[in-house]
Parts: C-alpha cells; sequence; structure tokens
C-alpha cells in the first residue's frame, strides 16, 4: 500500500477553501468577476499541483502491519475519546481520486472563463465562489477518514449541485431542476445517515481505518441487522449515483451550465456514490446480499439508461443518460465484488465524459441549439473538435486502444466472475446500445447533412484547448492501459465479444443514420414497447409527482391541519380561558373598601383555624 | 383582675370595631371603627405589659397612640378632600377602584 | 382588691356599651360625640387600673381630646348640616355580625387555652423616669422613626390643606 503526505492533502483541501472564502467574503472581489475567476483558477492549479506531488511522492509500504493512512483532530468530545473525528486519509484509493478532481475542476474553470463570457461580472464572481466551494466539498469527501465527515461534505456536495444547477435562477426549468435534484438525492442521504448512525451505535466509531480493523476480526460480522445497516448507507449511494429509481434527477440536471455538467454530473459529484462504495468496501464485503442488491440494481440501471439515450433528441440529455448507465456499469462491478474495476472504469469515464460533455459545449455554442435533429455537417467547418469529440465517442463505446475499452472489460470480467449471469447479459447488451447512441449522437452532429447554421466565427481557445487536452490525455490513458494496466481474469474470448457488441452498435448507427439505409422510424417500430415507454421515461417522472401530490402534500396537510386546530387550539384554549377567568375574578373587585376588608378578616378567621388545628 | 380579663375584654372591643368597619356607610363611621380597634389594641398592650413587668409593652402602647393620632388627622384628610371632589363620602359611591 | 374586681367591670362595662354605641348608633354626631368619648374614658380607665397612669393621662390627652375633636370637625365639614339629619345606615350587618363574632370566638379560644399567670408585684419606682430613660434608650430608634412617621403625617396634612390651584 502507499501512502501520501497528509500535509499535502490539507494543502489540496485549503486551495480552493482559501478561494471561496476570499470571493465570498470580499464582495469586492465577486463584483469583478474576471479577478475572481482567476483567484480560482490559480487556486485549482495549486491544488492539482499539489494533488500529483502527493500521489507521486506517496511511499510505498512494504514491510510490517499496514498502517493507518489517516491524519485526524478531534472534533466533537465524548468520553473515552472524541466522538467524531475530521482529517484526511491519503490513500492509494483517495489519491487518484483527488489527481481526477481537481485536474477536471481546473479545467472546467478554465472552460468556463471562455463559456460563460458573456455573463455579467457579478455572476461570474458566484459562479466562481460555488465552483470553489464544491471543490472543496468534493475533496474534503474524497480524503474523509470516516463516515460523518464524508457525510458533512457529502451534503455539501449537493449543496452545491443545487446552487450549481439553479445558477441561471432566473429561469424556472432551471430552478425546479435543482430543486428536484437537492431533493431526489435528499431520499437517498435519509438511507445514509440512518445507517452511518445505526453503524456508530453498534460500533461506537465512524472512522473508516477503525471500522476496517473491527471487520478483519470479526466483530462487525458479528452484528445483527449489519445487512440493513449497509443497505440503508447504500441508499445514499443511490440516491447520489443516480442508480434506479433515484435516477431521475440527473437528465433535469442538464439545466445548469454545460461546464457545470462536465464536472459534477459527469466526473465527479455523481461519482462519490461509486467512490462511497468502493471505500467502505471492506464493510460491504461482509455482507453479500447487499452486493447482490448493488449489482442488480446497477446492471438494471446501466440498460434502462441506455434505451432512453437511444430516443433523445437534445444532445445533453443524451449524455446524462450515458453517465448514469456508466454508473449502473460502475456499481454493477463493485456489487460482484471487484470495486478495483469499478473505480477504474470511474476513472477513466471521469476523464473522457467530461470530454464528451465540453465537447457537446463547444458544439452548443456553434449551434446555438441542443437539438441533435437540428444539427449536422459539422466536422466540416471544426475537425478538430470533430476530432476530440470522437477521441471521447470511440472511450465511450469500448474500441481499443481507448481506455474505455480495458475499463469495461474490467467491469465485464468481474461481473462475470461473480457469476452474475443475466446481469452480464444486461450489461453486454447495454455496451451495444452505448454504442449505437453515441455514434448516433456522432453522425447527426457532425456529419450528413447541415440542418442546422453553424455560426461563422471560431471556437475560443480556452474551449478548445481544453477539449484538446483532454482527448489527448484519453489517448496517453489508453496506451498506458493498453501497456501496463492491470487485466482481470477475463476468459479469452470476452475482448473480442466486447470489441463485437460494440462494432455492431457502431454499425447499426451508421445505417441508420448516416446511410439511411434503414429508416430510424421502423426501428423504432420494431421495438415498439421498448420505444415507447424510453420516450415517456417510464413513466417514473409521473410516479414521483403522484407520491409528492398525495403522499408528501397529503401528510403535510393532515399536519397543518393538527398544528392549526390541536396544538395551536391547545394554546388558544388556555388563553381564552385564562381571559374568561380573569373577567370573572374582576367581579371581585367592588371598588368598595369595605369589602377588602372582609376579605382581610375572612383571611385572618382562616389563619386562626389553622392555627387552632396545628397548636400543640 | 386575672389576665385573661383584659384580654378578653380587649378581644371584645376588636371585634366590635371590626363589625363596624365592616357595615357603616360612612366613611368617618368606618374610621371611628377603626379607632376601637386600635384601642383594643392598647388595652391588650398595657395588660402585658402589667403581668409581665415588661416596660416595652407600654412604650409600644405610646408608639401606638402616636401613630394612631396622626393617621386618623391624615385619614379624616383625605376623607375631607374626597368630600369637596365627590360631594359624598358614602362608601357605596366611593368606588373608582371597581374592575 | 375587691375595688379592683368592680372598677374593673364597671369600666367593662361602659367600654363595651360605649363600643356598641359608636357602631350601632344610627347618628353620627351621637357616636363620634357621646359614645365614643365613653369608650375612651373608660379605657383610660382600664390603663390606670394597670398601674400605669401616665398612659391613663396621654390616653385622655390624645384620644378622648384630640382625636374626637379632629372626628367632629370632618362631621362638620363632609355633611350638608342644614335641614338633614345626619343619619346613616349600616350594610350587610348580618354578614358582619358573623364574622366579628367569629373572629371574637377565634381569639377568646387561644385566651382561654393558657393558664392566666399570676400578677407580678407592682413595679417599683418612678413609671414616667423609667419610660422617659427606655425611649431615649433602648428604643431611641423607635422614637426617631415615630419622629420622621409625624413629620410626614403633617406634610400629609399640609398637602390636604393647600389651597386649590
Amino acid at each position: 500500500m502507499r501512502i501520501g503526505s497528509p500535509a499535502l492533502g490539507l494543502l489540496v483541501l485549503a486551495l480552493p477553501a482559501a478561494s471561496f472564502l476570499l470571493i465570498g467574503v470580499i464582495p469586492a472581489l465577486r463584483r469583478a468577476g474576471r479577478v475572481a475567476a482567476v483567484v480560482s483558477v490559480a487556486a485549482m492549479g495549486g491544488a492539482l499541483a499539489a494533488a500529483v506531488v502527493m500521489w507521486q511522492g506517496a511511499r510505498p509500504i512494504l514491510e510490517g502491519p499496514p498502517r493507518n493512512p489517516s491524519a485526524t483532530w478531534s472534533w466533537i468530545p465524548g468520553d473515552g475519546g472524541p466522538m467524531a473525528t475530521v482529517g484526511v486519509m491519503v490513500d492509494e484509493l483517495a489519491m487518484p481520486m483527488c489527481v481526477l478532481v481537481t485536474f477536471i475542476s481546473f479545467l472546467v474553470q478554465v472552460y468556463s472563463y471562455a463559456y460563460l463570457h458573456d455573463e455579467p461580472p457579478p455572476s461570474l464572481g458566484r459562479y466562481y465562489a460555488y465552483q470553489s466551494l464544491f471543490a472543496f466539498s468534493m475533496l474534503g469527501l474524497v480524503l474523509a477518514p470516516g463516515f460523518l465527515q464524508m457525510f458533512v461534505f457529502w451534503e455539501l456536495v449537493g449543496v452545491c449541485s443545487y446552487l450549481l444547477i439553479g445558477f441561471w435562477y432566473n429561469k424556472p426549468s432551471a430552478a425546479r431542476a435543482a430543486v428536484k435534484a437537492f431533493w431526489i438525492t435528499k431520499l437517498g442521504d435519509l438511507g445514509f445517515v440512518a445507517g452511518i448512525v445505526m453503524l456508530w451505535a453498534a460500533t461506537g466509531t465512524f472512522d473508516f481505518w477503525t471500522l476496517f480493523g473491527l471487520a478483519d476480526t470479526g466483530v462487525l460480522a458479528a452484528i445483527p441487522g449489519l445487512s440493513m445497516i449497509m443497505f440503508l448507507i447504500y441508499l445514499g449511494a443511490v440516491g447520489k449515483s443516480a442508480q434506479f429509481p433515484l435516477h431521475v434527477w440527473l437528465p433535469d440536471a442538464m439545466e445548469g451550465p454545460t461546464p457545470v455538467s462536465a464536472l459534477i454530473h459527469a466526473a465527479t459529484m455523481v461519482t462519490a456514490g461509486v467512490y462511497m462504495v468502493a471505500r467502505a468496501f471492506p464493510l460491504f464485503a461482509l455482507t453479500p446480499d447487499v452486493l447482490s442488491v448493488i449489482a442488480w440494481v446497477g446492471a438494471f440501471t446501466a440498460l434502462l439508461a441506455a434505451t432512453m439515450a437511444c430516443v433523445e433528441s437534445d444532445i445533453k440529455r443524451v449524455l446524462a443518460y450515458s453517465t448514469v448507465s456508466q454508473l449502473g456499469y460502475m456499481m454493477a462491478a463493485a456489487g460482484a465484488g471487484d470495486h478495483h474495476a469499478s473505480v477504474g472504469h470511474l476513472l477513466t469515464h471521469g476523464v473522457f465524459k467530461a470530454l464528451l460533455f465540453l465537447g457537446a459545449g463547444v458544439i452548443i455554442h456553434v449551434f446555438h441549439t441542443n437539438d441533435m435533429f437540428r444539427m449536422g455537417g459539422l466536422f466540416a467547418r471544426l475537425p478538430w473538435t470533430g476530432v476530440a469529440f470522437l477521441v471521447g465517442t470511440l472511450a465511450l463505446a469500448g474500441i481499443p486502444p481507448f481506455p474505455g475499452f480495458f475499463s469495461k472489460e474490467g467491469i465485464l470480467a468481474a461481473v462475470l466472475n461473480g457469476g452474475f449471469r443475466v446481469a452480464f447479459v444486461m450489461l453486454a447488451l447495454t455496451s451495444l446500445l452505448t454504442a449505437f447512441y453515441m455514434f448516433r449522437a456522432v453522425f447527426l452532429v457532425f456529419f450528413g447533412r447541415a440542418h442546422g447554421h453553424a455560426e461563422a466565427h471560431g471556437v475560443p481557445l480556452a474551449m478548445d484547448g481544453v477539449c484538446r487536452l483532454l482527448a489527448g490525455v484519453t489517448v496517453v490513458h489508453g496506451v498506458v492501459l493498453t501497456f501496463g494496466g492491470h487485466h482481470g481474469e477475463a476468459p479469452a474470448w470476452l475482448p473480442w465479444a466486447s470489441m463485437l457488441l460494440a462494432g455492431t452498435g457502431i454499425a447499426l448507427a451508421w445505417a441508420t443514420y448516416q446511410r439511411e439505409a434503414i429508416a430510424p422510424s421502423r426501428l423504432s417500430a420494431a421495438l415498439a414497447p421498448i420505444d415507447y415507454l424510453a420516450r415517456r421515461r417510464y413513466g417514473l417522472d409521473g410516479v414521483y409527482a403522484g407520491l409528492y401530490r398525495i403522499v408528501l402534500l397529503g401528510v403535510s396537510r393532515a399536519i397543518g391541519w393538527v398544528d392549526r386546530y390541536l396544538v395551536d387550539g391547545v394554546l388558544n384554549v388556555l388563553s381564552a380561558s385564562a381571559l374568561r377567568a380573569g373577567d370573572g375574578l374582576r367581579h371581585l373587585q367592588t371598588g368598595q373598601a369595605q369589602d377588602y376588608v372582609y376579605g382581610v378578616a375572612v383571611g385572618v378567621l382562616l389563619l386562626l383555624v389553622w392555627a387552632h388545628l396545628t397548636a400543640p | 383582675m386575672p389576665l385573661p380579663a383584659y384580654l378578653i375584654l380587649a378581644a371584645l372591643v376588636f371585634a366590635i370595631g371590626l363589625f363596624g368597619v365592616l357595615t357603616r356607610r360612612n366613611a368617618v363611621g368606618i374610621l371611628l371603627g377603626i379607632e376601637l380597634m386600635l384601642n383594643a389594641v392598647n388595652i391588650n398592650l398595657v395588660a402585658f405589659a402589667r403581668f409581665r413587668a415588661d416596660i416595652g409593652g407600654l412604650i409600644f402602647t405610646m408608639l401606638t397612640i402616636a401613630i394612631t393620632v396622626a393617621e386618623v388627622a391624615v385619614g379624616l384628610a383625605i376623607v375631607i378632600a374626597i368630600f369637596r371632589v365627590r360631594r359624598t363620602i358614602e362608601a357605596d359611591h366611593l368606588d373608582l377602584l371597581r374592575g | 382588691m375587691i375595688a379592683e374586681t368592680v372598677g374593673f367591670w364597671v369600666m367593662a362595662v361602659v367600654l363595651v356599651g360605649g363600643s356598641l354605641g359608636v357602631v350601632l348608633t344610627p347618628n353620627l354626631f351621637h357616636a363620634a360625640v357621646l359614645y365614643l368619648p365613653a369608650a375612651l374614658v373608660a379605657t383610660g380607665a382600664i390603663f390606670w387600673l394597670l398601674e400605669s397612669p401616665f398612659l391613663f393621662g396621654v390616653q385622655l390627652l390624645l384620644y378622648a381630646g384630640g382625636v374626637v375633636t379632629v372626628v367632629v370637625f370632618a362631621i362638620m365639614l363632609t355633611e350638608r348640616l342644614v335641614g338633614a339629619s345626619i343619619r346613616q345606615g349600616s350594610r350587610f350587618v348580618f354578614n358582619g355580625a358573623v364574622l366579628a363574632a367569629a373572629l371574637f370566638v377565634g381569639v377568646v379560644g387561644f385566651i382561654v387555652q393558657r393558664a392566666a399567670p399570676p400578677a407580678p408585684p407592682a413595679p417599683a419606682g418612678e413609671q414616667m423616669v423609667a419610660l422617659g430613660r427606655a425611649l431615649v434608650g433602648p428604643f431611641g430608634a423607635a422614637l426617631q422613626l415615630l419622629a420622621v412617621l409625624l413629620v410626614a403625617a403633617l406634610l400629609g396634612a399640609l398637602y390636604f390643606a393647600r389651597a386649590e390651584d
């Protein structure tokens, strides 16, 4: 194992935090949008450098017992040691994740400078404040040494997602989407916090290293209801990583600016759920039934989202469903028992999905529309953008030597080795669909007849440069994986099978959308029931709306009634009786002094009686 | 006479004075009742001073008499002032403190 | 001895009769001028019987003299004398009687529970001197406070006597 320097870990955390504090606290800085952007980008660059140094400089521990890779400080005091700690856990899982988060954040912030160039400066300052806060929150989550800190930053990341999706808060659809994202993920978080607290109640600690130790010694396995606890904790990942049925917020989250989608809803925030499962894997390994659930839900989500992507016409929505689908892949691998494959796909997907989203940003900027059916023929005008986008697409479709091929193969191998045959078939089918819908998008946008009107002027360097850089990183990553990557124990036929599936998907897309040998309408007619359901998103949005209206509003109306008539009623009755009693007692005050003397005399008489009774 | 005789006498006068305070309609009549009650208290004090050979009782009585005289003076002054304003000193009509 | 007993009973009758007259007579003037002084003088006589002639004198001077005079003035100034007689009724006589009787019974109940202590010998020496010494000695503070009270009463009386502004 390798342990990084905690000091560097703190530096990685501190830089975006400082940037956020500066931009947030100094209004003048925020109002001068460009300056705020520079501050934020600089902080992010510094954090990236620190993360890389931390990773490369990590020392391997070759001998002796495993050492605790975290450095913690006491936060909430308790008797017999602190109840909760904060700190950084810099191990082999956290370090590459830190590099991914800081790298993508840095590129996205640079890209945003050009993408949002006609945003008023105070608004721009607000954007960069949110970006810095998000980076800090995500890094805090990744580096968390225990469940409590992870949960705090989990929620903070959710808040940033809300703020960034609803960045253009004057748009009603954006505001609604932000609230929807927040609420749906909150549903999952209910389970998460319940699970964490139950785990603490059973073990007395939130700390990962301590919990891993308890798992090793068999103490954890003996806890009754551990499956329930781990399932509740998994629910948090269901919400955050958009697994079925809590996936409905991710497509709507595309209302936010495209760089935000690239950062949060492709590479970093949504992967927090996968990261959490990987981080807590020693605990999940003790509950194989929960792992099965994770695998099945993951595979099902992958297939479901892929079908919905095939019928979308908005390019960002296609990419959003694609993200949901790939998250399903990652969860399936983790559920099958191989969390390394899961994290491997997380890292590769983070890069090429961000590339695809940022490329989509360029496309949208050029065509001024999201609708793919109104685009076309872009490759002739912007060949290098097309090449970059194509690199991302090939990576996503799983064509060697691009990294997506290797990481997907790892996942398929893991699922097969875990014995989940049906899930494997679902994932294989999803591969075919993935290749299909991605190349459908490519053919519609870059080739064919030019339906739309492309902008005459060129693409800003910041945007284009970032896309090319990401494409380059993808290619390099693919080369590295070809020659040095860790290949799981996969049956020999697997790579050929996955290449065949991808090739079939590409061919189908080419035939339908490029050569138009097959009419799309006949294709959808052939798969009519699925096509019908997919276009209506399987009615899930309606289910949620109905639940909200009937259950939530109904319950709140009932509670409102109770509050108004019972709770307030009690108080009103009390005050009314006090008033009435006062009114009644008022008649004692006759204003006649002799009546008061009567009162005094009666009192004295009573005292006399009492004295008589108690006298010895 | 033994001590209880004086004490019972004082109690009787006190009760009669209380009756006067409670039943008289005229404000001056009420003050007369108060006079009787204070008188009874004085008898009590002097009796105890005699039977306990304690001069404090006599001192107390003197103080009480002095205070009573002052109180009567000021009280009647108030009654006269009320009469000037309200043209009546019947206790039934003086109910400004009515709630 | 006998003289003392007889004297006590006579004075007691006068006192009680005078008190009853004060509270029961419908004529306020009678109450203030006849019955009240009778009760006050009887009280003074009882003080004499209790071996304190000084207080007898004080009682006659202040009470029977001063208080009665002031009360008479007050009655004069607050009743329309011309024509209407100074009459007054009583209110809720029964309730008052019951309450007063109950109070009396309660107090007497306490009194008869204890045995009567024997009368100690008459105090030797001049009572006046002893009183004087006590007033400026142990009870000096009481004297000062009394002075303050009298000043306050004077101020109060002055306030009420002032001319209307």
